[in-house]
């Protein structure tokens, strides 16, 4: 009869056990575990783009969670998203003026909501408003921050020519763009390697109605889009003469290689940690870089 | 029980009626077999409960080496924070049913089927019909409803071995954030597709199979104890293709 008594609990136990291990696996390592624990109070905000949030998507202070997602929906008649979001009671002293952004955890992660405190002695209220909101950062659109973009100008008129010197010209062809300030101006004349030389020299025909280039500006050789065509990109410099016929580019950016690029966008792509940017993110990359 | 001269496939189609009848014949008995109550919790402590020790161990293992093989991959992507996540996932949907299922065959289908296919050999199944006993209700139905109700049960604790295996190699080893881990795990797991669907119901059906495998093959044993071992390599065997294949079509239904 003990036997069987030691049988009985034994698999009591085991039973216990199983169901136990159940409610934890359904209860803590799932989105249930997500539900709203505890009290919270509800904040609201609106961003412009809200990329790929999901509802129940952490809402993180220096990376700590604090909340989730409650809602996401447009604001009818306008290009904008209304989040509101659900933050435990405990964190009841978030200022009034600090900034809700949209981002993501890793690269290839979910995303989450970020609030980065202002200076603001207000805490935000129960259904307040966060007003200061940065949306999620689209890749492509960072990825276009860095390229140029765009097509081959018509020519029109008469050209002149002036020249640059190119340490590397990656993929660039006779007939590519040339562009200022992302305008097709002129197209590529010729590219050759002068004798003697191991520098490629890149002769551009730019457009006459262009002529008042600054003699002291850079010519650099980018590409648009991802796997778009390379073109020859002018910044104007701050000289009182302009180029002229025959004249050459001082300063010249050669080819950037593609994986150069991402490498570096890998490094230091993350999201800025600049508070101060306010609504808008002041996050331009400055592809200016002279050689 | 099939002539000699039959062929591969008749052989084998044979086989798998008679399984199924078979089925039916437990099913009708599960009734009359719960008189019997106690005889099925012992069977449940006997497969269930004496196999957690490898089921636990197994699945901390399973669940450690996958930790450290996706941190390794998901590391070229930069991607380590998913580690959690996959690791839950692939243990919920696949690992954690399947393994604890093949588990299961190779540490109880087998002790079942021999212990049937001895007493079939030395005369106690009909010893037992000799006094009005109903073998099928009192030795097949409990071995069958205790591997029915004891896989899902250790298929759980499997589960909660390999995340926990995960935590312990992902978290505390190759140091990813402790809150990331759990907090995109919990973001992804879906209760509904990865518990119930994924753990629950799949490990229920390997248990129906697996233990009617056992039954099956300890019950139409030769009586010899030759037959007793093919019977035992039969069930590992048969049972571990049933297992894969079956879950292959959940799959593709759950899915």
């Amino acid at each position: 009869m003990t036997q069987r008594r030691s049988y009985a609990v034994g698999t009591g136990l085991f039973i216990v056990l199983g169901f136990a291990a159940l409610a934890y696996l359904a209860t803590q390592t799932t989105s249930v575990a997500n539900a709203s624990q505890g009290s919270s109070y509800v904040v609201e905000t609106h961003f412009a783009n809200v990329g790929q949030l999901k509802t129940r998507a952490p809402v993180k202070i220096a990376g700590v969670r604090v909340g989730s997602v409650q809602s996401i929906e447009l604001v009818p008649g306008k290009e904008e998203a209304k989040v509101t979001l659900s933050i435990d009671d405990r964190h009841k002293d978030i200022p009034d003026d600090s900034v809700a952004t949209i981002f993501t955890s890793g690269l290839l992660g979910d995303q989450y909501v970020g609030i980065q405190f202002g200076r603001s002695k207000n805490p935000v209220k129960e259904g307040g408003e966060i007003g200061l909101t940065r949306p999620a950062q689209q890749l492509e659109e960072m990825l276009g921050k860095f390229f140029g973009g765009g097509s081959a100008p018509d020519r029109l008129g008469g050209t002149f020519h002036v020249t640059g010197e190119f340490t590397n010209v990656g993929a660039l062809q006779p007939g590519a763009a040339v562009k200022m300030a992302g305008v097709p101006i002129g197209s590529v004349d010729s590219v050759v390697i002068k004798p003697g030389s191991s520098e490629a020299t890149v002769t551009l025909a730019i457009d006459k109605r262009y002529s008042q280039i600054p003699d002291d500006s850079s010519a650099a050789v980018f590409t648009s889009g991802l796997i778009g065509s390379q073109y020859v990109a002018i910044q104007p410099g701050g000289s009182p003469e302009y180029l002229a016929e025959g004249d050459s580019f001082v300063l010249t950016q050669s080819a950037l290689q593609l994986e150069d690029l991402i490498g570096k966008f890998l490094v230091n792509g993350s999201p800025s940690d600049n508070k101060s940017g306010g609504a808008q993110g002041s996050t331009q990359p400055d592809n200016a870089g002279k050689k | 029980m099939t002539a000699k001269d039959d062929n591969v496939v008749i052989r084998s189609l044979t086989q798998i009626g008679a399984c199924g009848l078979f089925l039916l014949t437990i099913l009708a008995a599960i009734p009359r077999s719960l008189r019997h109550g106690r005889e099925t919790i012992r069977q449940i402590w006997f497969v269930g409960a004496m196999s957690l020790t490898i089921v636990m161990t197994c699945g901390l293992f399973v669940g450690m080496v996958l930790g450290l093989q996706l941190y390794d991959v998901l590391s070229i992507f930069g991607g380590t924070s998913a580690t959690g996540t996959v690791v839950a996932i692939a243990i919920y949907r696949e690992l954690g049913p399947v393994v604890t299922a093949l588990l299961f065959a190779g540490r109880a289908g087998t002790s079942v089927t021999a212990e049937i296919g001895l007493m079939r050999a030395t005369d106690q199944l009909d010893a037992m019909e000799m006094m009005a006993v109903d073998p099928i209700a009192y030795v097949a139905a409990p071995r069958f409803l205790a591997g029915v109700v004891a896989l899902p049960l250790l298929a759980v604790v499997f589960c909660a071995m390999g995340v926990f295996g995960g935590h312990l190699v992902g978290v505390t080893w190759l140091g990813i954030d402790n809150g990331t881990f759990w907090s995109n795990m919990t973001a992804t797991v879906d209760v509904h597709k990865d518990i119930i669907d994924g753990v629950l119901l799949k490990s229920i059906a390997f248990g129906i199979v697996v233990s009617l495998i056992a039954v099956f093959q300890g019950y139409t044993t030769p009586p010899t104890s030759e037959g007793v071992a093919y019977a035992t390599t039969r069930t590992v065997v048969a049972s571990s293709i049933a297992i894969l294949a079956l879950d292959f079509v959940l799959t593709s239904f759950l899915i």
